[in-house]
C-alpha cells in the first residue's frame, strides 16, 4: 500500500511529463468512445429512417431473382402494372393497402425559379401506404388520376426552391413544359434508407406521368401496407401467389417480381452498422495502443534517468518486488487518469456533435467504461516491462550510475 | 528517545575476492580477505584510493556479492541469499552512509529518512514520528520539509545519517562521509556516528584515507592493493 503511493508522488512531482506521456492514452480513449458513439449513431439514423418509411410496408419490384440470390434487372423491368397493384389491393386480405408508383427525373419551373428533381407519379392511396402527411392543401384522388390531370404535389424542399415564402398554392408549374397546378405540400419526411432526400420530388398522378410525360404503362415498384407488423410475413405470401398466378408463372418457375420487406432492408443495414462499429473500434485501439506503447516508451527512459534512485532504494531495502510495484503503479495510474481524461472528453465530443451536426449520436457509458478499465490494463501490461526492468538493477550498479 | 539498544550485528567475511570485468579485462579489486567486524566495535577501514576499501564495505552490506568466498552474519552465511532477501537483510540489520550522501532527488528530508521504515512496512504515523525524533537528534528538525538540493552538503549527510539510524541496524557502514565535507562539517558529522555508536552499541565501520579520521576507531585495518596489510 505505501509503495502504491510513492508511484503517485513521482506522478505529482513530474506533471508535465506526467500528463503529456498520457496524452497518447487520452486521445486513444477520447476516439475509442467517439468513433463507436459515431457507430451507434449511424445506426439509429438508418433505422430511423426506416421506421419513417413505415414498419409494415412491403416493396414488389420488377426482374426477377436468380437462383444464387442475385437480382436481375432489379427495378428498371417493365412487368408490373397499375392493375398488379388494384390487384393486391383487391384480393390479398393482409394487405391494407397498396399503390403503385413510377419516378422519372425532370426539370421543373416556376415563374421564377428552375430546379431539377425526381417527378414521381403515385396513386391516391400513395400517402397513407407510406404513411405519410401532408403539411399544407390537399392530395388528388380517383377523379384526377382517372383525368390523368395536370396537378402536383410539392415535397417539402421543392416548394422552397420553386416559391422560396412565397405560397404555392394554386400557382403553377412546369413540367418538361407543361403546366401543373400546385395543389398541396408534403410534410417533411428527411432521407430515405437509401439515402435519398425525399422531401426533394414532386408527385403528380401515376396515369399523368405515364402517359403524359413517359408514355409507357408499367409502374416502376409496387408499396403494399400490411394490415399491422405481424401480418407482414402473411402479407407477402399473398401477394407472392396473387402476382405468380397474374403473371402466369408456372409452379417451380422464376418469378418476375421480387417483394422486399423493410425489415429484410433493416436487418442488413443492422449488420453493415455492427461492422462499421467494429471497424471504427478497431481503428480506435490501435490508436489506444499506440498510447500504450508511449508510456512504455516514457517509462523506460523515467527508469533509465532514475536509475541511481533506484539504487539508493535497493540500499535501504527495497525489494524488487518493491521497485517493480512502485513503477508499474506509476504506468497503471497515467493510463488510468489519462483514460479518464479521455473518457469526459470523449463525452464532451459527442455532446458537442450532437449540437452542433445534430448527429443522433448516443453516449456509450459502458462501452466508455470498458475502454477507461481496459487503458488502465494497458498502461499496467505496457508498463510491466519497463518495471520489470527496473526491479532487476544490480543495487550497486544503480547506485553509481551518473 | 526511545531506542531499542540491539546488540551490534558480527559479520565475517571469509576468503572474498572480487574480480570486476572492465572491457573483458579482468580486474580484481579484491585479493582474498578474511576479515571479521566484532559485534558493537568501531573499525577503521583505511588505505590510499583504489585500494579496495569501498569494494569490502559493499560486499559486507550485501550491496554487492564477492566473487569467490563467502559472508557471513552471527555465523550464518548471507551472500548466497536471494535478492529479495537480502533486501530484506539491508533493510533491518545494515545501515549505509556515502560519501556523496545519496539521499533521494526532489524528496524531502523527511521523506528520505522514512524511506526505510516505509519498506519495513511501518504503518504511516509511527514513521513519521521515527524520522522525526531522528532528524532531531541529528540537529536537523527544522529542516524536514526541505528537500535535498536545498541542503549544505553537511546538512545533507546529517539527513543520511539520521536515515541510516532510523531502522536501528546492527551494523553502520559509512564509506568516507566526511570526504566532501568541510573541516567543521566534517568534525560534527564524525562526532554524530560515534556517539550514535556508543549509545546503540551497535557495529561500525568507517572507510576513511585520513588518518585522522582514523583515530575516533577503536582499531584500524589497513587495505592495500586488494589485500589486507598486516599492522
Ligand atoms: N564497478 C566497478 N567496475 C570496475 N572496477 C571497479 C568497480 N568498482 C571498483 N573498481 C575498481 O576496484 C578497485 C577498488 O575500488 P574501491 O573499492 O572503490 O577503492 P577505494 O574505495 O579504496 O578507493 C579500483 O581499482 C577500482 O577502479
Ligand atoms: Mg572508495
Amino acid at each position: 500500500m505505501f509503495i502504491v503511493s510513492l508511484g503517485l508522488r513521482a506522478l505529482h512531482r513530474n506533471p508535465y511529463r506526467s500528463i503529456l506521456t498520457s496524452l497518447g492514452i487520452v486521445i486513444g480513449v477520447l476516439s475509442v468512445i467517439v468513433l463507436v458513439s459515431i457507430g451507434l449513431g449511424a445506426k439509429a439514423l438508418v433505422l430511423q429512417s426506416i421506421q419513417n418509411l413505415g414498419p409494415n410496408l412491403l416493396i414488389v419490384i420488377p426482374g426477377s431473382v436468380t437462383d444464387s440470390g442475385a437480382q436481375v434487372g432489379g427495378g428498371t423491368d417493365t412487368t408490373l402494372t397499375q392493375e398488379d397493384a388494384q390487384a393486391i389491393r383487391h384480393d390479398c386480405p393482409d394487405v391494407w393497402n397498396a399503390s403503385g408508383a413510377l419516378r422519372t427525373a425532370a426539370q421543373v419551373q416556376s415563374s421564377h425559379a428552375n430546379w431539377s428533381t425526381v417527378i414521381l407519379g403515385a396513386e391516391p392511396n400513395y400517402l397513407p401506404v407510406r404513411d405519410w402527411h401532408l403539411a399544407r392543401g390537399g392530395f388528388f384522388g380517383a377523379e384526377e388520376e382517372a383525368a390523368s390531370a395536370r396537378v402536383a404535389v410539392l415535397g417539402h424542399l421543392v416548394a422552397s426552391r420553386l416559391f422560396g415564402l412565397e405560397d404555392p398554392l394554386g400557382k403553377f408549374i412546369q413540367i418538361n413544359h407543361s403546366p401543373f397546378r400546385v395543389i398541396g405540400i408534403l410534410s417533411s419526411k428527411g432521407q430515405s434508407p437509401m439515402g435519398m432526400n425525399q422531401d426533394d420530388m414532386v408527385v403528380i398522378p401515376l396515369s399523368t406521368l405515364q402517359s403524359q410525360i413517359m408514355g409507357v404503362t408499367y409502374v416502376g415498384v409496387i408499396l403494399a401496407a400490411a394490415q399491422s407488423p405481424d401480418r407482414v410475413g402473411d402479407a407477402r405470401r399473398e401477394i407472392r401467389d396473387l402476382l405468380l398466378l397474374r403473371h402466369h408463372i408456372p409452379a417451380g418457375g422464376h418469378p418476375d417480381f421480387d417483394i422486399q420487406a423493410l425489415s429484410d432492408i433493416a436487418k442488413t443495414a443492422n449488420r453493415l452498422s455492427l461492422i462499421l462499429t467494429l471497424l471504427l473500434a478497431l481503428i480506435a485501439s490501435i490508436s489506444l495502443i499506440v498510447g500504450g506503447i508511449g508510456i512504455l516508451n516514457i517509462m523506460l527512459v523515467s527508469v533509465r534517468e532514475r536509475t541511481r534512485e533506484i539504487g539508493i532504494r535497493m540500499a535501504i531495502g527495497a525489494r524488487p518486488r518493491d521497485i517493480l510495484l512502485q513503477f508499474l503503479t506509476e504506468s497503471a495510474a497515467l493510463s488510468f487518469f489519462g483514460g479518464i481524461a479521455g473518457g469526459i472528453l470523449g463525452v464532451l465530443s459527442i455532446l458537442a456533435l450532437r449540437s452542433f451536426l445534430g448527429w443522433p449520436a448516443p453516449i456509450p457509458w459502458e462501452d466508455s467504461l470498458i475502454t477507461v478499465a481496459g487503458a488502465t490494463l494497458l498502461g499496467v501490461l505496457f508498463g510491466l516491462y519497463p518495471a520489470w526492468r527496473a526491479s532487476r538493477l544490480d543495487p550497486m550498479e544503480a547506485l553509481r550510475y551518473e | 528517545m526511545q531506542e531499542d539498544v540491539r546488540p551490534g550485528l558480527s559479520v565475517r567475511l571469509d576468503a572474498v575476492t572480487k574480480i570486476y570485468n572492465v572491457a573483458g579485462d579482468e580486474l580484481p579489486a579484491i585479493r582474498g580477505v578474511t576479515l571479521s567486524f566484532d559485534r558493537g566495535e568501531a573499525l577503521a577501514l583505511v588505505g590510499s584510493s583504489g585500494s579496495g576499501k569501498s569494494t569490502l564495505l559493499h560486499l559486507s552490506g550485501l550491496l554487492d556479492r564477492p566473487t569467490t568466498g563467502a559472508v557471513f552474519y552471527e555465523n550464518s552465511r548471507v551472500d548466497s541469499l536471494s535478492p529479495s532477501d537480502r533486501a530484506i537483510l539491508r533493510n533491518r540489520s545494515v545501515g549505509f552512509v556515502f560519501q556523496n550522501f545519496q539521499l533521494i532527488p526532489r524528496t524531502t528530508a523527511l521523506e528520505n529518512v522514512e524511506m526505510p521504515l516505509l519498506y519495513r512496512g511501518v504503518p504511516p504515523r509511527e514513521r513519521r514520528e521515527r524520522a522525526r525524533e531522528l532528524l532531531l537528534s541529528v540537529g536537523m528538525g527544522d529542516r524536514e520539509r526541505h528537500y535535498s538540493s536545498q541542503l549544505s552538503g553537511g546538512q545533507q549527510q546529517r539527513v543520511a545519517i539520521a536515515r541510516a539510524l532510523v531502522a536501528s541496524p546492527g551494523l553502520l557502514l559509512a564509506d568516507e562521509p566526511t570526504g566532501n565535507l568541510d573541516s567543521r562539517s566534517a568534525v560534527s558529522v564524525l562526532d554524530l556516528l560515534m556517539k550514535a555508536q556508543e549509545r546503540t552499541r551497535m557495529t561500525l565501520v568507517l572507510v576513511t584515507h585520513d588518518a585522522e579520521v582514523a583515530r575516533f576507531a577503536s582499531r584500524t585495518v589497513r587495505v592495500r592493493d586488494g589485500l589486507l596489510e598486516k599492522s
